[in-house]
């Protein structure tokens, strides 16, 4: 299986889900619903770029998002780069969703499991989009999920350690990797 | 309308008999009812009649979100189910609220709600995929519990999928099962849950991929910032080191881990305490429970809960959200307040000794329900209270129940829920009918009426209370603040208030309306409630506004805010784009109220005569104070109440100049034929 044992790339600045000793995600799905309505002005779970992962009896969730690979294999895989999949001055990859096709490339290529690109399926082939977290690189308050989540216990980290060695990486040994 | 904000415009009629499904436009019912539990009142108003009972196919469950839900207003997750209640004693049309994120996945697949008719052959689930409705067996699920369904779900359809469960409970019929969604939400006081068995139907799994568009998304963020102080900081999980309110404190060895959690999508809150690592009933590994204010006197019950005064009547600078105190973070005390003293002035609840503390056995008692999806408060404040009780006084002597009676024994309560949930034994036959209808069959003078000499008053030291050893306030429900019995620690004023609150329900009202209002009205009521225009004020401020935090919807800790009285239209307004002011909708509140009032004249013979004699008796007991209601007092404010709604006095039914009032001639013309309307004043 491809997506186990990633455990030596690299990340840019990225969303982190703290550990519960410092604040327990209320899993009230606020960052998913913020992400979405300021991106699209909608809410919907096609359109959020960040994951709550419930644990419906155990209530404890897993915050997923995109990593900012360095290496960006999302964007490597996208047959429109600097169209539709773009890489700004920071090294934010981000979508442009005028080119974005649909193809579901940037999905596959994702290393993690499940992949930290969302899909808006339409009948209208014209319409199906890929939704990807671009850090809110174009608002000036920064990522709405940090600042929308009630109990600040997601927030950015600068860390370019393998994810499974930072705060709050919660992965099995050997199983899939969480953000 | 080009684009649908708020509502996402079908409610989908669901006929488990001949697996059909038929579509209904939302705006066959929306704006006149704006959602939730108004519009379930128009469905059940219009297509149900007086013949049905509860376990009847042509009885219907009605599931309905607000125009809220899934739109990131605040509290918007809340959904509401109705129906006629197993329950509710005698049978009634009663409703149920329930939090979790099953309402807003409904609403991403293309759905305001949903209406449950007919009988399915055979066991049966509902998986909803988008527009999809499918009719699935549900042979493998049968019979087991309630997070192993949710479980076998996930497993089944993908971790995304939303579910709605019954636990063995509701298939066994039991009349106070829960229907159960994640995080331990349940929708348990009307024993829906037991509808969904009578019906076959196990579960309802949702998958939703749509959208919901609130109109104004720079609102939703304002009201995501404004509502519920403290917002925004860490909420970590803190090592308790005992358990239970004030009087009730019990040390626990070693310390147990507690987290707060939201209870439904878009929560802006975190008022669900979470306990971590709980001894389970049914397995060797620790599990995870979410514990409202019932569940903590699983863990002990010697006293009765303290009360406050500033979690019911507040002032500009001292009031708080009640959810505040669960999650513990309420704002901070002003003592700049003149009233301050008053405010904070907290009462000892009684000493009732029901059962010792025991934190293992308490969690046992709390996964049980959970698990077999059994509602708690019948179990906590009503049958175990009731075993103890009348045992101390003697009334089981010549009972065989096959095991001793005895509640601070572990044995003892797994046996009384095997029994009762797989209906085994004469006596759990009997118990699986409920409290009221059990003691009901086995003589209630006897074993509903006998005093229970063990109720010690603290506010007034030394004062032995008579109490009924069977905590019964009306229609099937156990006391709940009521000046009696469990969270009884409320002055007169208070629960004058919340009987007659539950008086004109069908069901426990205060979950959904806990009374609120000024502490300056509190001073201009409180020497003689039952005589001042002002509890009537409150109480129909109450009504309303649950009707609407069901409706828009929001939730009971966030509404109503007697210091921001149009939070419920902004809600509604920011969410479907529709013009709204306080005024108007209090009309959609009463319009609401009103036909849930005609669906018990016509179906139920609702009438001041009954509502009365229902509520009265449990007020003759004494409260903390030693304080009661006469008949001539609870007669007057009964009055006061009709007039001020516009009913008639004599029969307590709306007259037709009040339905009119409200756009409701057709409601008035049907009642009128049926010869249940009062006479026209003109
Ligand atoms: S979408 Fe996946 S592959 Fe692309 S940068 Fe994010 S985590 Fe890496
Ligand atoms: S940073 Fe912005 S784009 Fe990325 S998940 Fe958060 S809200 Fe969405
Ligand atoms: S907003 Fe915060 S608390 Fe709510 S689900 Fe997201 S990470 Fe968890």
């Amino acid at each position: 299986m491809k997506k186990q044992g990633e455990t030596t790339r690299k990340y840019g600045r990225h969303i982190v889900q703290y550990p519960m000793e410092y604040s327990l995600c209320a899993g009230c799905t606020a960052c998913e619903i913020m992400c979405a309505l300021t991106h699209d002005g909608v809410v919907s779970p096609s359109y959020n770029r960040i994951f709550v992962e419930r644990g419906t009896s155990s209530m404890v969730h897993t915050i997923l998002a995109c990593q900012h690979c360095v290496d960006h294999p999302c964007y490597d895989a996208c047959p429109l780069k600097e169209k539709a999949m773009c890489l700004d001055e920071n090294g934010i990859v981000y979508i442009n969703e005028d080119y974005c096709i649909g193809c579901k490339k940037c999905i596959k290529a994702c290393v993690f499991d499940p992949p930290r690109i969302n899909y808006v399926w339409s009948k209208d082939k014209t319409k199906r989009k890929a939704k990807k977290c671009d850090l809110c690189r174009t608002r000036p308050e920064g990522p709405a999920c940090i600042e929308y989540c009630q109990v600040r216990c997601i927030g950015l980290s600068d860390n370019q350690i393998p994810a499974n060695k930072q705060l709050g990486f919660q992965a099995k040994e050997g199983g899939r990797q969480h953000g | 309308m080009d684009k649908l904000y708020g509502y996402v415009g079908k409610i989908a009629r669901i006929n488990l008999t001949d697996s059909t499904v038929s579509i209904i436009p939302t705006s066959n019912y929306v704006p006149k009812y704006i959602g939730g539990r108004s519009v379930c009142h128009k469905i059940f108003w219009d297509e149900v009649g007086p013949e049905v009972k509860a376990f009847d196919p042509e009885n219907k469950l009605i599931f309905m979100t607000g125009p809220t839900t899934a739109t990131g207003i605040p509290t918007g997750g809340r959904t509401v189910f109705t129906g006629i209640s197993p329950n509710s004693y005698p049978e009634q049309y009663s409703w149920s609220g329930i939090g979790g994120w099953f309402g807003a996945e409904l609403k991403f697949a293309g759905y305001d709600g949903f209406i449950l008719e007919g009988k399915a052959p055979e066991p049966t689930y509902i998986l909803i995929e988008d527009s999809e409705i499918k009719f699935l067996s549900a042979k493998n699920l049968w019979g087991k519990l309630v997070h192993d369904t949710q479980h076998k779900l996930e497993e089944l359809h993908g971790k995304k999928v939303k579910s709605i469960v019954i636990g063995p409970a509701g298939e066994n019929l039991i009349r106070n099962a829960s229907i159960t969604t994640s995080n331990d939400n349940v929708a348990a006081k009307s024993g829906f849950g037991a509808v969904f068995g009578s019906k076959n139907l196990k579960a309802i799994a949702v998958r939703g991929t749509g959208v919901v568009i609130p109109a104004d998304i720079q609102k939703v963020m304002e009201l995501r910032m404004k509502m519920g102080y403290p917002y925004m900081r860490p909420n970590p999980v803190v090592k308790e080191n005992t358990i239970g309110m004030m009087g009730n404190e019990i040390p626990v060895e070693g310390g147990w881990l507690r987290g707060q959690v939201a209870c439904s999508h878009g929560c802006n809150q975190h008022c669900n305490t979470m306990m971590i690592g709980m001894k389970s009933a049914f397995k060797d590994e620790k599990v995870n429970h979410v514990e409202k204010c019932v569940s903590i006197f699983a863990f002990g019950f010697k006293e009765d809960c303290p009360w406050t005064p500033v979690e019911v009547f507040g002032t500009e600078k001292n009031h708080s959200l009640a959810c505040k105190m669960f999650s513990k973070e309420p704002l901070p005390p002003d003592p700049s307040d003149p009233y301050f003293e008053e405010l904070y002035n907290t009462q000892k609840g009684d000493i009732v000794n029901f059962w010792k503390p025991d934190f293992d056995k308490g969690s046992i008692i709390n996964d049980l329900c959970n698990e077999y999806g059994i509602d708690k408060w019948d179990v906590i404040v009503w049958l175990l209270p009731w075993l103890s009780m009348g045992k101390k006084e003697g009334v089981f002597d010549d009972i065989d129940f096959g095991m001793e009676i005895d509640v601070e024994s572990e044995e003892f309560i797994r046996y009384l829920f095997d029994i009762i949930v797989y209906r085994k034994t004469y006596y759990g036959n009997l118990l699986a009918e409920g409290m009221a209808r059990a003691i009901r069959a086995l003589g209630k003078e006897k074993f509903g009426d006998t005093i229970y000499k063990g109720r010690y008053s603290q506010k007034i030291p030394g004062l032995r209370l008579d109490i009924p050893i069977s905590l019964e306030a009306a229609w099937g429900h156990s006391v709940h603040w009521q000046g009696r019995g469990f969270e009884a620690t409320i002055n007169k004023p208070g629960w004058v208030c919340h009987n007659l609150l539950q008086m004109l329900s069908t069901r426990d009202a205060m979950t959904a309306a806990h009374h609120h209002d000024t502490y300056e009205n509190y001073l201009k009521m409180k020497d003689d409630p039952c005589h001042s225009p002002l509890t009537v004020q409150g109480v129909i401020f109450d009504e309303n506004r649950s009707e609407l935090k069901d409706s828009v919807t929001t939730c009971e800790w966030q509404s109503p805010n007697v210091f921001w009285t149009e939070m419920e239209a902004q809600l509604f307004e920011a969410a479907t784009g529709i013009e709204m002011t306080e005024e108007e909708l209090d009309k959609v509140a009463v319009r609401s109220r009103l036909l849930f009032r005609a669906i018990l004249i016509r179906n139920y013979g609702r009438d001041r005569d009954l509502e009365v004699n229902a509520i009265f008796p449990i007020m003759t007991y004494p409260d903390p104070n030693n304080e009661t209601v006469s008949w001539e007092e609870w007669n007057d404010l009964t009055d006061m109440y009709y007039e001020a709604r516009g009913w008639d006095k004599e029969t307590g039914w709306p007259t037709r100049e009040t339905y009119e009032k409200y756009d409701l001639k057709e409601v008035a013309d049907e009642l009128e034929s049926l010869g249940k309307l009062p006479p026209s004043k003109k």
